[in-house]
């Protein structure tokens, strides 16, 4: 069976990842010495992925209930990645800052795209039945 | 086995009402993209068994005339969102495209896309089964059918060459090195053959000396292979834009 909650974040984690991987694609070109040329194609894709990423994040994180240890970290990485050649340009620190910023995004929705889809997996081998059942059966003692 | 669903949504993440729908359907697995380009791109490097482009009608439709070109098997519908049905309903039939409409109640949505996802269900796909005794076989991921089908025609070979892949069985006849017939599915003469020019993974076999009544393709082989060759050049152009 499927959890109608549980497809929907797993939904918006990997349209996250999608968005955050090319990103650090264009990220990485840009940081690459060896090409030179960045060109307005690739500026045109940065600017359409971060606008989406900005749209978007607040929302997912808060549906994800990860907005308190995300947040800060996502909107770091966005905004000092203004563009693939503003990314050139900032200095050493920075870029460390924005690589270990990324990482730790990335890290956290990888790990929540992972245990959703395990859940995901758990659920498809139990029937509707069992699911109301175990349910029923974890339902917490109320305090009197 | 599941049933692989690519959807085209500009914003899925705040207008996702099909795409919660769809996410309830059982054995459905579905890819979402954003724009066309990266859809040509999805397709190029998977199977699907359909495609549902979601938006305004006119966008929609253009969208789907243009991938139409480039697939010509797929399966594909336009979900609208707004504008008059009437207006694009002519070059959607023209294109062998579904129309579905987005319609107020959720539980009339619902109706309509597990209808769609059915369709893609009861069209089967390939079952495997190569005879030994089949005078060429090999593999798609060694040998493009672009590679195969020119060896053969230089070599004025008459047969029947058979594709198998994940999209399905497909055919092409030969007769004297030249392309006299070609069957995938619904599709028949050179938008097979242009079909099948795409397909990366798969296998092949040829059997000697079967000649098809029917023909379905008229130009020479030369002309197929450069026509062929320069769509699926504009189609990769279609993922760099």
């Amino acid at each position: 069976m499927r959890d109608k909650d549980l497809e929907t974040k797993l939904r918006l984690v990997t349209l996250q990842l999608e968005n955050w991987k090319k990103l650090h694609d264009l990220i990485t070109y840009g940081l690459d010495k060896a090409k030179p040329i960045i060109s307005t194609e690739q500026e045109r894709q940065f600017t359409e992925i971060r606008a989406n990423l900005l749209q978007e994040i607040e929302y997912v994180l808060r549906e994800l209930n990860m907005l308190a240890e995300v947040s800060g970290k996502a909107m770091s990485v966005l905004q000092r990645g203004v563009s693939v050649r503003g990314v050139r340009d900032l200095s050493n620190d920075e870029v460390r800052r924005l690589e270990t910023d990324w990482n730790g995004v990335f890290t956290k929705f990888g790990l929540m795209q992972g245990q959703l889809k395990a859940r995901r997996k758990e659920l498809a081998e139990q029937t509707t039945f069992n699911y109301y059942l175990n349910r029923f059966l974890r339902r917490p003692a109320t305090a009197h | 086995m599941e049933t692989r669903l690519l959807t085209i949504n500009a914003d899925p993440v705040f207008q996702d009402r099909a795409l919660a729908i769809l996410d309830e359907v059982e054995d459905l697995e579905t890819q979402i993209v954003r724009n066309l380009s990266e859809a040509v791109q999805a397709l190029l490097e998977e199977n699907f068994d359909g495609l549902i482009i979601e938006g305004e009608a006119a966008l929609a439709v253009e969208q789907a005339t243009n991938l139409r070109q480039h697939f010509p098997s797929l399966t594909i519908a336009c979900l609208l969102q707004n504008g008059r049905r009437s207006d694009v309903a002519p070059k959607a039939k023209e294109q062998n495209i579904e129309l579905l409409s987005a319609a107020r109640s959720d539980r009339r949505l619902r109706v309509t896309l597990a209808r769609f996802v059915r369709s893609l269900d009861s069209q089967g796909t390939a079952s495997e089964g190569i005879d030994p005794c089949h005078s060429l076989i090999g593999n798609l991921n060694q040998f493009s059918a672009a590679e195969i089908l020119q060896m053969s025609c230089l070599s004025q070979r008459s047969g029947r060459f058979t594709f198998k892949s994940g999209r399905g069985n497909s055919e092409i006849y030969l007769q004297q090195g030249s392309v006299r017939h070609a069957v995938f599915g619904s599709v028949e003469g050179e938008a097979a053959v242009a079909e099948i020019f795409r397909w990366r993974q798969g296998r092949f076999y040829f059997e000697e000396g079967i000649i098809s009544q029917e023909q379905t393709v008229n130009r020479p082989w030369a002309h197929l292979l450069i026509d062929n060759l320069q769509k699926l050049d504009e189609t990769l152009e279609l993922v760099s834009v």
